[in-house]
């Protein structure tokens, strides 16, 4: 019915993973995003995070708008759009890191495990301790291997003796495959460590502290494929135990990881589906342009 | 294709004269740096011509009889009688032993003149510290006077007049050629506070006025500077309260040096009855004035700690406080403490502001506490350099040298703590 | 979900990519032509007793195959350096197993043309040819139908070409029986009817080939797998 024909003339393509890709001006004409309208399975059944109407804006700037969607137990789901689409503003309204910022204002229903996240009296210290996070750059502190997992139970007191906190290091850092390579150096400096290696220490950081959830910021994008695929192969891993949330902006690792898909535009969610569904045949035509690399 | 051969051909034809240009460019450079350096030898050059002779001083080393009757002096743990006792005769009678053909009374007084001025008090020391010594020989080295060291290390030089008369100088010679007067490293340089006698002054007063002066500068000024930096970072709300405070404090940090002085002098002196000329107050109005310099550095060495620390850190739930403690402090220590030494180089050379809280002063005695009377190294070059004395020129010098040694340590201490806590990141 | 037909795999970010799908759907209705052209000869030299025809046939079988792999080759070669998503993924898919249909389609003509060669050389009035003839007017319409329906992605043709084979498979069943009919008139027909029969058979396999093609190009359209479902299934799926 209508025409579909964005005016790009972009000639490279090189759609590999993590390398950033035009910021989309060109929107299918004529394509009506309904506001807070999502297609495709939003919600499910007994959630672990409730999201309704959220909004979220900076300054006057609206970059969440009106999004509803439900976070399962023990899911991984991505959320994948172009730049610039609020995906990741969206994942860091779960664990409240956009606090910081002080022109950000966050509106709606935000529950995990039905309590608000954003209520006045929620402490984000001890959300933080129950929603991990791991981040774009591989972040770890310029201390010691062993450090870097010890700090998240130190400061929580999660160990009284020093036996038990060897446990939890090495707990940790198995869990995020990194055990072998790095029990004959805990007390090497951290970031003397391979980028591949110091973003699995990040995530043995994040899951020293046994948090339920784990969101992940574009965890591979500073990546080669070998240790991204270490990383995934860790994310499957983990959603036995626990939930996952993954930005990313390569849709294979999206198709590779995720139980389900989310799919941002210009602070809309656009469309949600199982995985396999949207990578096949997506339900709105926003999210097919998207994942067939006809904008973005 | 023959439209890409002739754009070679034009860019190759530009390229000698861009090589040209860059040439002259990086020769611009060159001669920049060259005429700084020459700049910087001359000065050095200068100051170490005139002042390396500042840590070279001129003895007299005699056989004195110490004879009870020639000083007119019973027992020499009697204050009065050392009060009268006449400790110079000895050491004429000593010099004379040396130089047979003195006789009479004035060329005796001539001979005595060659003396330092506090050459008899070494012998009084020497005699309460011994009394028994009383009626023997013992071999004891006096500083010699001013003028016949500025003979000795000076003759000859336009720059300096000789004071000393033929016959004297006659006199300098031949104990010369004994080895009577001779030259040795100036130890009472660094052992000594103030003197009017140049042969006598020594920066140990100084250096310990500028020691105790900077421990009360950086014991007030890092902790206050680091403190304010840290919240202003990182706490402080951004509102028009704040950046009027930002603002005022990059002005401060522009603002001449005296003024810091004169407020001194009003309030800490003024308003609060503290004592003049005291390490005490001279380091509070240098940490007034260190103060923006630090707090600048700082907030511009915690500016520099990615955000990916802090996000890393506040990912895994550690509280604001934990994580500018745990994580933010430590990784900006490195440019803090380069900071604040750096303020602290610049303090120690500052001599405008503590002219005007009085430590400026003649002071002999080498300070032993906060709320001694002091002074510090670059006033005391600054007193010298005024000083009309011959002696103290060189002195002066080898005072500038002194206070450069520190400088250059200080900031090989800054460049090295730059190194060893280099971001590790 | 409709959009401009002729845009539909030409808006990608990538030119490249943009030529390699064209390539790919042009390759793809270039060995539909050519499929449906044997098929015609086949049945033409069967009926006209045409036998050089028949050898042509048999010979430009191999063409046939050789587009067949290349086509394998495009498609796998799309898949490794593009990963298409969605329905470009789609079209890559559908494709290779189009060919894999038309390609048999080729081998049914080729055994036409077979036993056109055999039937000529028995040189007998041609019984069952108006059934033959019938039956491969439908199929050929049927396939021309799937391949017109991928070129330009109607699915609505596609439901019908998919309704067709009902119709085929009808007219096949009463060819057997009148062909049948025959053989027990005169024990001396059965060879020749025997032969007839087969070449039925093969045209009724065309028939089920084209439903299939006509299958992938609604799931390609529609993004909803239609095969071994019922064609009700099949009109809601093409339907919404």
């Amino acid at each position: 019915m209508n025409t579909m024909n964005p005016s790009i003339s972009a000639k490279a393509d090189r759609r590999d993973q993590g390398a950033e890709i035009p910021v989309p001006q060109d929107k299918p004409e004529d394509t009506v995003i309904e506001e807070g309208k999502t297609v495709g399975k939003p919600f499910v059944n007994d959630p672990k995070f409730k999201l309704r109407n959220v909004n979220v804006s900076y300054g006057s700037d609206r970059a969440i708008k009106n999004i509803s969607i439900d976070i399962g137990k023990h899911e991984v789901i991505s959320f994948i759009g172009p730049s610039g689409c609020g995906k990741s503003t969206f994942l860091r309204c779960l664990n409240r890191m956009n606090d910081s910022i002080q022109i950000c204002r966050v509106e709606g229903q935000l529950m995990l495990d039905d309590e608000d996240i954003y209520h006045s009296k929620r402490d984000v210290v001890e959300l933080r301790a129950r929603v991990g996070m791991v981040f774009q750059k591989p972040n770890p502190f310029p201390k010691s291997i062993y450090d870097n997992v010890a700090y998240g139970p130190r400061i929580h007191g999660l160990a009284n003796r020093k036996s038990d906190l060897d446990e939890i290091v090495e707990n940790s850092l198995r869990k995020a495959g990194l055990w072998e390579e790095a029990k004959d150096r805990l007390d090497a400096i951290a970031t003397g460590m391979s980028g591949g290696q110091q973003q699995r220490l990040c995530i043995a950081r994040a899951i020293a502290v046994s948090p339920e959830v784990i969101l992940m910021d574009e965890p591979c994008s500073a990546l080669d494929p070998i240790a991204t695929a270490r990383i995934e192969e860790l994310i499957a891993d983990m959603s036995k135990s626990y939930t996952i949330v993954i930005v990313t902006h390569s849709m294979q690792q999206a198709a590779r990881v995720s139980d389900r898909t989310a799919y941002f535009h210009l602070g809309h969610l656009v469309e949600v589906n199982e995985t396999n569904k949207i990578f096949t045949s997506p339900q709105h035509e926003l999210t097919e342009s998207y994942i067939t690399g006809r904008f973005g | 294709m023959t439209d890409q051969r002739s754009q070679a051909e034009i860019v190759r034809k530009s390229l000698k004269r861009r090589y040209r240009k860059e040439r002259r460019f990086r020769l611009y450079g060159m001669l920049a740096i060259f005429i700084a350096l020459a700049s910087l030898v001359t000065l050095f050059a200068d100051i170490i011509s005139k002042g390396h002779t500042g840590f070279v001083k001129t003895t007299i080393t005699l056989d004195v009889n110490l004879d009870s009757e020639l000083m007119y002096l019973e027992d020499p743990t009697d204050a009065d009688q050392r009060s009268m006792a006449d400790f110079v005769a000895p050491i004429v009678a000593a010099l004379q032993e040396q130089l047979p053909e003195v006789d009479g009374a004035g060329e005796k007084r001539e001979l005595g003149r060659l003396l330092g001025t506090y050459a008899a008090s070494e012998i009084s020391d020497v005699l309460i510290n011994n009394p028994e010594l009383l009626d023997t020989t013992q071999t004891i080295e006096f500083l010699a006077h001013d003028r016949v060291s500025v003979y000795v290390k000076h003759a000859g030089n336009p720059r300096y007049s000789i004071k000393l008369s033929e016959q004297q100088q006659r006199w300098v010679d031949e104990l010369l050629e004994k080895g009577v007067i001779d030259t040795s490293f100036n130890d009472v340089l660094f052992s000594r506070g103030d003197s009017r006698e140049p042969a006598n002054a020594g920066v140990l007063g100084a250096i310990v006025g500028s020691l105790l002066t900077m421990l009360v500068t950086l014991a007030i000024s890092f902790p206050v500077g680091i403190a304010a930096a840290v919240y202003l970072e990182e706490f402080a709300p951004e509102n028009k309260l704040t950046d009027f405070i930002e603002v005022n404090i990059n002005n401060l940090a522009a603002v001449p040096s005296i003024i810091f002085g004169l407020l001194g002098l009003a309030v800490f002196i003024g308003l609060f009855g503290m004592p003049r000329s005291v390490p005490v107050v001279g380091g509070l109005v240098l940490a007034l004035m260190t103060l923006p310099t630090i707090i600048i550095s700082s907030r511009a060495a915690i500016k520099s700690v990615p955000p990916s620390i802090r996000e890393a850190a506040e990912g895994v739930g550690a509280s604001k406080m934990q994580v500018v403690l745990h994580h933010v402090i430590p990784l900006a220590m490195p440019g803090m403490l380069t900071g604040s030494i750096i303020g602290m180089a610049q303090a120690l050379g500052e001599t405008a502001p503590l002219l005007l809280i009085g430590m400026v002063a003649f002071i002999v005695d080498v300070p032993g506490g906060f709320f001694d009377s002091a002074t510090v190294l670059p006033v005391q070059i600054y007193l010298w350099a005024s000083s009309s004395e011959q002696g103290f020129v060189e002195l002066a010098s080898a005072a500038i040298m002194v206070l450069l040694t520190f400088m250059i340590s200080m900031n090989a201490l800054a460049i090295w703590l730059r190194k060893r806590l280099e971001r590790r990141w | 979900m409709k959009k401009d037909k002729e845009n539909a795999y030409g808006d990608h970010i990538s030119h490249d990519f943009n030529n390699d799908l064209a390539a790919l759907k042009a390759d793809f209705l270039k060995m539909g032509g050519m499929v449906e052209e044997q098929l015609n000869n086949a049945v033409i030299a069967l009926i006209d007793g045409d036998g050089n025809l028949a050898d042509e046939v048999r010979a430009k079988d191999k063409i046939v195959d050789k587009l067949e792999l290349e086509l394998d080759e495009e498609a796998t070669r799309i898949i490794a350096r593009r990963q298409p998503a969605a329905k470009d993924l789609r079209l890559v898919i559908a494709v290779i197993k189009m060919v894999a249909d038309l390609e048999r389609v080729g081998d049914e003509a080729k055994k036409i043309a077979k036993f056109a060669m055999v039937l000529a050389e028995e040189g007998q009035a041609p019984r069952g040819y108006i059934e033959v003839r019938h039956i491969s007017s439908h199929v050929s319409a049927m396939l021309h139908d799937a391949l017109d329906a991928f070129a330009r992605l109607d699915s609505e043709q596609a439901l019908r070409v998919m309704k067709e084979d009902k119709m085929v498979d009808e007219e096949y069943k009463a060819a057997t029986r009148t062909l049948l009919t025959f053989m027990m008139e005169d024990a001396r027909n059965i060879s020749r009817c025997m032969s007839v029969m087969w070449v039925l058979r093969a045209l009724e396999r065309v028939g089920d080939h084209a439903c299939n093609v006509a299958e992938h190009v609604i799931f390609m359209v529609e993004g909803e797998d239609v095969r071994h479902s019922s064609v009700e299934t099949a009109e809601k799926v093409v339907g919404r």
